[in-house]
Order: structure tokens, then sequence, then C-alpha cells
């Protein structure tokens, strides 16, 4: 715990805001540089109609009170039976997303691009905050923290004197990298938000199953339990308009 | 704060057990949406103005949980006291939204305060 540190005015003017301005700028860039580079490919008709499928039972599934027994019979045998059900997927047939993406190089090219639009953006800055501006102390956060957090705020300086609450200009550059997320949601849309998480699933998970979510689908239609509603909204519109009237 | 989607959700707790939930997930996701912004929107304005008061340690977190607070009553006015009718639960309106909102305060008050008073 020394005393307050002087910073000097040239940090704020030269470091502080245009590292601040820099990191929106560049978010704004990637968004609409990763807009440009979004190949419209034509999308696969299997994967769009076992899409459509799964949709359309799924709405089966959540207004299956609004319908008669026998039409909700009739619909689930349509989507699930195990010879032509829609929902039916035969053994042996489903794809392996895995092998699915090595024999179609546009995925991987695809994959490839949106990630390198998230990366290189991030390592040119990194290399020129560390390049420029390493090894000071750019700014003080307003509340105090403990000694843990010394790595994460001060990277950069090894001074184990220096109060934990001063922040080096590359930590400042992390916690821009976090803490902007909220504003690019608000200047972008809702849409850059998203595609981030969406390239987190699509690292991890190199895409989707379609075929698992079918069968998932046609598990969850297959236990629905059915009880038609129509008989209790005579209660219901009683009730509505004894309030009303009463 | 624009409640733009409407949501045409009657999940009105009747005496009778025939209570069925019947939501639009679209206009019950845009609605979240709405939340979101204007948490958001409400942090960052928080933020600048907790910097540029000058306020530090507890003192800013206490008036970025009076921000939430205020969004939250503002949310419920704007639904027109019947939460019920806009969300499925209470908590969406109250929580949804607070701990990516403290990301935001944090950097934005950080900013604020640093170009006003440390300088």
């Amino acid at each position: 715990m020394a005393e307050d540190l002087v910073l000097d005015t040239a940090i704020r003017d030269w470091v502080l805001i245009p590292l601040s301005v820099v990191m929106v700028l560049i978010g704004i860039l990637r968004y609409f540089v990763s807009k440009l580079m979004r190949s419209n490919q034509v999308p696969d008709a299997k994967i769009v109609k076992e899409g459509q499928v799964v949709i359309r039972a799924r709405n089966l599934r959540a207004a299956a009170n609004f319908i008669p027994f026998k039409s909700f019979r009739a619909r689930r045998v349509y989507f699930s039976n195990e010879e032509n059900g829609l929902l039916f997927v035969p053994k042996g047939q489903a794809q392996n997303p895995q092998a699915q993406m090595f024999s179609d190089p546009n995925m991987a090219m695809d994959m490839m691009k949106k990630n390198l639009s998230m990366i290189i953006p991030q390592t040119l800055t990194f290399a020129w905050v560390n390049f420029f501006f390493s090894g000071f102390v750019a700014a003080k956060i307003p509340f105090p923290l403990t000694q843990r957090f010394r790595s994460m705020l001060q990277n950069g300086i090894d001074l184990s004197t220096v109060d934990v609450s001063y922040v080096s200009s590359r930590s400042w550059y992390f916690l821009n990298l976090f803490g902007l997320r909220g504003l690019f949601s608000l200047i972008l849309g809702e849409e850059n938000a998203t595609d981030d998480t969406q390239r987190m699933m699509q690292m991890s998970g190199f895409g989707f199953d379609a075929s698992k979510s079918l069968s998932a689908e046609k598990d969850g239609l297959d236990i629905v339990q059915h009880e038609w509603a129509l008989p209790k909204f005579e209660q219901r519109a009683e009730a509505v308009l004894r309030r009303l009237v009463g | 704060m624009a409640g733009n989607g409407v949501s045409g959700a009657s999940g009105k707790k009747s005496s009778d057990m025939n209570d069925l939930p019947t939501f639009s997930a679209e206009k019950l996701q845009s609605n979240m949406k709405v939340i979101y912004y204007s948490r958001t929107f409400l942090s960052i304005i928080g933020g600048v103005i907790a910097g540029i008061l000058g306020f530090t340690g507890l003192t800013g977190f206490i008036l970025y949980f009076l921000v939430m607070a205020v969004t939250s009553v503002g949310l419920i006015a704007k639904a027109r006291f019947s939460v019920h009718s806009y969300f499925d639960c209470w908590n969406r309106v109250i929580l949804d939204g607070f701990v990516s909102g403290l990301m935001s305060f944090v950097l934005f008050w950080t900013f604020a305060y640093d170009i006003v008073h440390i300088f």
C-alpha cells in the first residue's frame, strides 16, 4: 500500500483514450469485415428440410392440447412411426458431422474464415498494445481489490508495492476486450453478440447433428401426454365472463 | 425501453386448474431482448455517471444496484404492472442481464473516473 501515484496527463491523452477508441473501432471493423466475408452459400436442401420437420414437430408438441386426441394421434403417427415417419432416422444412415465436414471443403473454409476474422485483429491489437504501451500504469480502478487480482490487473508490471487497483495498459486492453461486449451489442445490434457465442459453439461442436435432433424430437413427441383443452375452456370462458359481469 | 413485443401470453393465474401456458416464444424473446438492451444501456450510462461523480469503492456498486432497481421498476411500469402477460416469470424482469451489465458498468466507471479524477 503505497501512497497515491501521480499519473501523467499525457498517459490519459495518448494511451487511455486512444486505446479505448481503437478497441471500439476495431470491434466495428471486425463486424463489417466478417459481414463481408460471410459467403452466402446455398443451404443444403436436406438440412433445411430436416430443420423444418423439427420445427413442425415442436409446434405440434407445444400445441398438442388444442386439438382432439384423434387428430393428435394421427399427426404423431405421421411424424414418428417406425417405417416412414418424418422424424424416423434409419440406423446407419445418420451422417457423422465430422465426416460431412471433410467431404465438404466449403464448410471448413467458412469456419476458418470466421476464426481468422476473430483471431487476426485480436493478435494485431495485442501486439500493438504490447509494443507501444507496455510496462507502465495506465489507469486506476475506483474500488479496492485483493492481491489475487494482481496478475490480472498488472500484467506487465513486476512491482509488488504498487496498489492492486492500478491497472497496467496491457490489462486495460483485456478489460476493454471483455467489457465492451455490451456496448457492441448496443451499437451493432443483437447479431454481433450472438455471433460470438455461435462461433464458440461451432468451434466446439463442429456443426450440429441433424439426425440427433430428429430422434430427440421423436422421443419428445412419443412421451407427450395428451389432454384436450377444449372441455375445460367452457369453464374458463364462464369464469372470465363472470368476472366481467360481476 | 420500447415494449414493442406485446406477447399474447395469457399466463394469468386463474382460480381453476385450467391455466395452460400459452406463450408465443418469439414475442417472449423479443421482450427479453428489450430487457437486455435497456439494462446494458443503463449500466453504461450509470458507469459514466458514477465515474464523473467520483464514486469509489462500495458507493459505486450501490449506485449500480440503484440503477438496476430503477430499471426493473421502469420495465415493470412499462409492462403496466402486469408482468405475467409479458414475461413468464418475475426473475426475468429483475435479474436478467444483471451480471453482463456489471462488466460494462465497471469498465465505463473506471474510464470516466480515470479521465476526470486520476490525472
